[in-house]
């Protein structure tokens, strides 16, 4: 009972801690949504892959957001028609490439500035590499969940000024298309406003009411989600001993699993887990310590719950599978030759 | 989302219940993170500088919940029909689903009361005096306070910048902990042990010293709060040299508000 008790303090711990960076996130997709012609600025996203993918991880600087906030932004970069690679760099790169949790790293690891840069910089280096991998991909829709798959513009039949006309803002219903398409299941805010964003165009009060639904339909949606996947990382907290997980490795390669697994497990929000990589500064390696602060806000546990309002579960393990991997090595190599 | 009137042919009331459910849901979440605060659970989940997030986003959650409220009330007294909200585009739960489920966590949480934990779960994370874990917020460290004025946590620091436990015989400790019976040490001896939180309670650790009694443990319960105060000695436990508390007098204390340390 008390085991019961202690999962549900964590339970309630995480939710408490993740809804304030929810909502945040929420807000600044909303605000993105409303106020921010994402077609300028994914138009003026470069056509090489990889600049792309370098333009979308640097944009996190522009949204500070955690790994909770990210995914409804790259989702509507990818609804809006982001090159693959700009939108997987972004959604890699943005929970931790961002003023906040650059900040929050900084108070953290002040005696140890070097692995304030590496952290960022190796979060970069591993968002830009998979973006990039992703743009071999010409088509992301069958990686993409239906509802979103349906929302993306055709690669070939990039959206056009004529054919915004029809997609007025009127989410959660059905729109007859004006040209072929007929009866359309309609997505919401997010991912119904395809091509010009018509919310630009409207007046204040009409925006400031869209912006309230929209936070309010992105909080329903992911926070059933986020609910689920707490729910799971406070059982695995409490039901797996910690020090099975920590016994795993003092060695340079098993102390870099070890930690990519305990950030997988604890799913701690990137704003914060600085501090709770803080704690085992003095038993792991340093490569292991960048390993937990790289790696868990890209994926863990209660985000592939998010992600999978998004990703097919392919997909996602495409992602998981590339950046454990690119972590790994770049963490061994910093391991074995750096520190 | 509500379109009034746009779409007159698919009329139902499907979107008015759901607007019903979002706005409970935003003032249930708004109350919960409030009443955690209100009533300082709160301090049981999170760091105290991270408290005014939460506040802030119950704040934030009561305004969208009012904003919800109204718009359903406005709705229902005129008795608009609300074109059906799509189905479709939910990914994973469906719409009403997933407030349901918020909801439904959130009525739970508001009865729910968090208790700070206890011996249970340091015995599994496990006590020492080695803070695998001690350089978070090193800058409290003070060198030149009285010992009898170290918290527990400080005492742990101050072992770890320099681990040498004769280094403190003698020195005076007054220090504040609930029980733990550890099973690798003799029965005249329990650890006092506090957690300390970093962020949330998800990464919360224990920290202890042995205390040595006079007589038998068994005499204090575990997860008993106590003021233990004494002097230092150093002594071999369980295979190594160990800075413990030779306890002169114990005193019960109330489970303090905020049962972490820092």
């Amino acid at each position: 009972m008390d085991r019961f008790n202690n999962a549900l303090t964590l339970f309630f711990s995480l939710l408490v801690e993740a809804m304030p960076f929810l909502l945040l996130g929420v807000l600044f997709s909303s605000v993105l949504l409303l106020f921010v012609d994402e077609r300028r600025l994914i138009a003026a996203v470069p056509k090489h892959p990889l600049l792309a993918a370098m333009v979308g991880g640097g944009i996190g600087f522009l949204f500070p957001v955690c790994e909770c906030g990210n995914v409804p932004v790259a989702r509507r970069l990818i609804v809006q028609g982001a090159p693959a690679s700009m939108a997987v760099g972004f959604l890699l790169a943005a929970p931790t490439v961002n003023p906040v949790v650059f900040w929050a790293t900084w108070i953290a690891f002040r005696d140890q500035p070097e692995l304030v840069f590496l952290r960022v910089g190796l979060s970069l280096l591993v968002a830009v590499i998979v973006g990039w991998v992703f743009s071999a991909q010409a088509d992301l829709r069958p990686l993409m969940q239906p509802t979103v798959a349906r929302a993306m513009p055709a690669v070939r039949d990039r959206p056009t000024a004529a054919a915004a006309e029809s997609s007025l803002l009127q989410s959660g219903t059905y729109w007859l298309g004006q040209s072929d398409q007929p009866l359309r299941p309609d997505g919401s805010l997010s991912t119904s406003a395809i091509a010009v964003n018509p919310a630009l165009t409207k007046p204040l009060p009409d925006k400031l009411w869209l912006l309230v639904n929209n936070i309010v339909q992105e909080m329903r949606e992911l926070g059933g989600v986020l609910i689920l996947g707490t729910a799971i990382a406070a059982m695995v907290q409490v039901f797996v001993p910690r020090e099975w997980v920590l016994g795993l490795g003092q060695g340079p390669v098993t102390s870099i699993l070890a930690m990519m697994l305990l950030a997988w497990i604890v799913s701690i929000c990137s704003t914060v887990d600085a501090f709770f990589a803080l704690s085992f500064a003095s038993t792991f390696t340093s490569g292991a310590l960048l390993a937990f602060l790289v790696f868990g806000p890209m994926i863990d546990l209660k985000n592939i719950a998010l992600l999978l309002s998004m990703f097919r579960g392919r997909a996602i393990a495409y992602l998981f599978i590339l950046a454990g991997q690119l972590t790994f090595l770049f963490c061994l190599l910093i391991n074995l030759y750096i520190s | 989302m509500v379109k009034r009137s746009s779409n007159p042919g698919r009329k139902n009331r499907t979107g008015l219940w759901l607007i019903w459910l979002d706005a409970l849901m935003l003032l249930a979440w708004g109350g919960l993170m409030l009443r955690f605060w209100l009533t300082g659970r709160i301090n049981i989940l999170l760091h105290p500088d991270y408290v005014w997030l939460a506040i802030a986003a119950g704040f934030a959650l009561l305004g969208l919940g009012m904003a919800k409220l109204w718009e359903a009330l406005r709705l229902t007294r005129r008795g608009i029909a609300i074109t059906e909200p799509s189905e479709s585009h939910t990914n994973l739960l469906p719409p009403g689903w997933s407030s349901a489920l918020l909801l439904a966590i959130a009525i739970f949480g508001l009865q729910f009361t968090p208790r700070a934990f206890a011996s249970q779960v340091a015995m599994e994370r496990g006590v020492a005096d080695t803070l695998t874990l001690t350089r978070s917020q090193p800058q409290s460290f003070r060198t030149s306070t009285r010992s009898e004025d170290r918290s527990l946590i400080d005492w742990v620091r101050l072992l770890n910048v320099y681990p040498e436990p004769d280094a403190y015989t003698g020195q005076q400790a007054s220090v504040e902990g609930f029980v733990i019976h550890s099973p690798n040490l003799p029965s005249n001896y329990f650890t006092l042990t506090r957690f300390v939180i970093t962020c949330c309670a998800a990464d919360v650790y224990p920290v202890g010293l042995p205390v040595k009694l006079a007589g038998d443990r068994t005499a204090y319960t575990q997860d008993q709060w106590l003021r233990v105060e004494g002097d230092m000695t150093t002594e071999t436990l369980d295979g190594q040299r160990q800075l413990v508390i030779q306890a002169a007098s114990i005193t019960p204390i109330e489970e303090p508000q905020n049962p972490y340390d820092y």
